[in-house]
């Protein structure tokens, strides 16, 4: 497992996501969990404060997920940020763009507490070997 | 052989001949009484958008109702638990004292053991209730899904609404087409999810009036 104090930012547009992702996490056992409603909100907290990690929905009002990562990795200060989309965009096309925006990994929604655990150290187990 | 029609057609007379087969479509619903029908599924429409949403707003309420429940309930076991493990870990303390020779102590020692096995049991009912929580939280995300269907369809619902208000803008009386500007002045673009049987400015009737050939 990761550092445990790993600062977490969940951006989804609907609360009850954003809950149920925040409680994963605490569970998984990273407490250190703030959230975002958009892209917009998130890259505002991004530029503002220091996050480790981001876990973030597609379809979103004002800034939609891919935008957000796109800013993200165009921006030299976040480049690096892993983030992991939790979308219920299924369509194969959706996954490439996902992947080829810098995408670190991507769960469809309904998904699992496991299939959200396996993901995240899937990401923490690149993360290391490429440090 | 197609090139050579299309070439010969000329944009103007592409559109000219739209603008005809298009009034006399308009000709032959308002023959057929289909106006009516037309005013009617339009004044319909918000009917069935407001039913969505207030679908959408209690599936909302009901899933922040669980949550909050499991949020609090989840601690309660951890409390639970916790509180068991100490206490078993107090009576392990005391039964390691050697027991008594004569066996007087022999009654409590019994009821000891009979104590740490319930809390055992505690301890592992708590759990489970934990991974049941977490279970009863995960399916809460129904929520989200259905929320995003049911946005999805509210805004197929408006745009049809649109398109069949704009057929009565354009193609109604005089005398219904005026009241049916003055609402357009309070229009959509102010407040979209509210009244939506207004729907665009009179630029936007008149490039599509223009462009039909009227």
């Amino acid at each position: 497992m990761a550092d445990p104090k790993m600062r977490f930012l969940v951006v989804d547009d609907f609360s009850t996501m954003r809950r149920i992702v925040k409680n994963l996490l605490k569970e998984l056992g990273y407490s250190n969990v703030d959230e975002a409603e958009d892209g917009v909100q998130a890259l505002a907290k991004l530029r503002s404060e220091q996050f480790d990690f981001v876990v973030s929905d597609w379809n979103m009002p004002n800034m939609d997920g891919l935008t957000m990562l796109q800013n993200i990795r165009a921006d030299p200060a976040l480049a690096k940020l892993p983030v992991l989309m939790v979308t219920a965009e299924a369509k194969k096309e959706n996954i490439i763009a996902a992947a080829q925006a810098g995408a670190n990994g991507y769960v469809v929604k309904p998904f699992t507490a496991a299939t959200l655990d396996e993901k995240l150290n899937k990401i923490f187990e690149k993360m290391e070997k490429a440090a | 052989m197609t090139e050579h029609t299309a070439d010969s057609t000329s944009p103007d007379e592409v559109l000219s001949r739209i603008g005809h087969m298009t009034r006399a479509l308009h000709e032959n619903l308002r023959g057929l009484g289909l106006d009516k029908l037309i005013e009617k599924a339009a004044s319909d429409i918000p009917d069935a958008r407001d039913r969505l949403d207030y679908v959408a707003r209690l599936s909302e309420g009901a899933a922040k109702r669980v949550l909050d429940a499991t949020d609090t309930a989840g601690p309660l076991q951890d409390g639970i638990d916790a509180r068991a493990a100490d206490l078993t870990r107090s009576w392990q303390a005391l039964l390691a004292a050697p027991a008594r020779a004569d066996g007087a102590d022999a009654e409590w020692r019994a009821l000891a053991e009979r104590t740490m096995a319930g809390l055992a049991e505690s301890r592992d009912a708590a759990n489970a209730t934990k991974g049941h929580l977490m279970d009863i939280m995960m399916a809460q995300d129904f929520q989200d899904l259905t929320g995003q269907v049911i946005k999805r369809i509210t805004g197929i619902a408006q745009n049809l609404e649109k398109q069949l208000v704009q057929v009565l803008v354009d193609f109604a009386p005089s005398e219904i087409k005026r009241e049916l500007d003055n609402g357009l002045l309070n229009g959509p673009q102010i407040n979209p999810e509210g009244q939506s049987d207004v729907v665009a400015d009179q630029g936007q009737v008149d490039d599509l009036l223009d462009s039909l050939g009227f």
